[in-house]
């Protein structure tokens, strides 16, 4: 059984929202990304440190309620505010703020943006 | 040197796909001038918001001045986000708004004219095509 640890994710420039505390559990191991080209840098990072599982959205389906952080490369309208949603902690690669119609679901306790790997620290 | 169309209307796909399922939220996004594709193969909590697609062919993303055509409805791309032309060649996911914006609010935005954006059906054509380089 995996011995998880917390890493600490901040905003990047131009970035909002955060910082997040990220620790994947036996319940919810994945580390999401919901990117394209594969496992983003940012989840990769996030899934060494931590311990958690990096997996690719676009290639297989995970059971939601296994996703401890979703990776996005949203450019502002869609996947900003389905995980937020669902209140799934979501890191956006790109620097992006609260828009689009699901805005309302985007708040800092749960979304951070512009993130780059060395935004990502053991907390 | 022969071409191998003898109607040569001048222009020509770059991105050429056939909706295969549309979401049950697309419709109350419609009503706010928005349209969000994704490929087929995209994780099932899009679906909802999202109309899918199979893509064919993908040369490359819009630019202002392309036609973007939906099912049977033309439309004139006005302006192209930063971000656009990455997230459908390696998504098949691109954002349309009826905005009327000549520049871009957000990285993931494809701004056309403000009016109705047309509803598709499955079997419908997505396709981009690009006027001969001026």
């Amino acid at each position: 059984m995996p011995d998880y640890k917390s890493v600490t994710v901040t905003k990047g420039r131009g970035g909002w929202g955060g910082p997040l505390t990220i620790t994947p559990t036996d319940e919810r191991p994945l580390i999401y990304s919901v990117t394209g080209g594969g496992i983003h840098p940012v989840a990769q990072r996030i899934a060494d440190l931590t311990g958690g599982e990096a997996f690719d959205g676009f290639s297989s389906s995970a059971k939601f309620e296994k996703i401890a952080v979703a990776v996005i490369d949203c450019g502002g309208t869609a996947r900003v505010g389905v995980y937020p949603m669902k209140k799934v902690l979501t890191v956006d690669v790109h620097a992006t703020s609260p828009s689009g119609p699901l805005a309302m679901f985007i708040t800092e306790e749960l979304f951070v943006s512009g993130v780059k790997p060395e935004d990502v620290q053991e907390a | 040197m022969t071409t191998a169309d003898p109607v040569q209307t001048g222009a020509r796909p770059v991105y050429e796909s056939a909706v295969t399922q549309i979401g049950s939220q697309v419709e109350a996004f419609l009503e706010h001038g928005i349209l969000i594709f994704f490929g087929a193969g995209a994780p099932e909590e899009l679906h909802d918001m999202s109309v899918l697609h199979q893509v064919t062919s993908a040369e490359d993303g819009p630019r202002p001045g392309d036609t973007i055509t939906l099912g049977d409805t033309s439309l004139e791309i006005l302006a192209v986000g930063s971000v656009v032309r990455d997230n459908l060649l390696n998504l098949g996911h691109l954002d349309l708004k009826a905005d009327g914006r000549t520049e871009a609010k957000l990285p993931g935005d494809v701004c056309v004219a403000v009016g109705p954006i047309p509803r598709l059906t499955p079997g419908d054509a997505f396709t981009i095509t690009r006027s001969q380089e001026t």
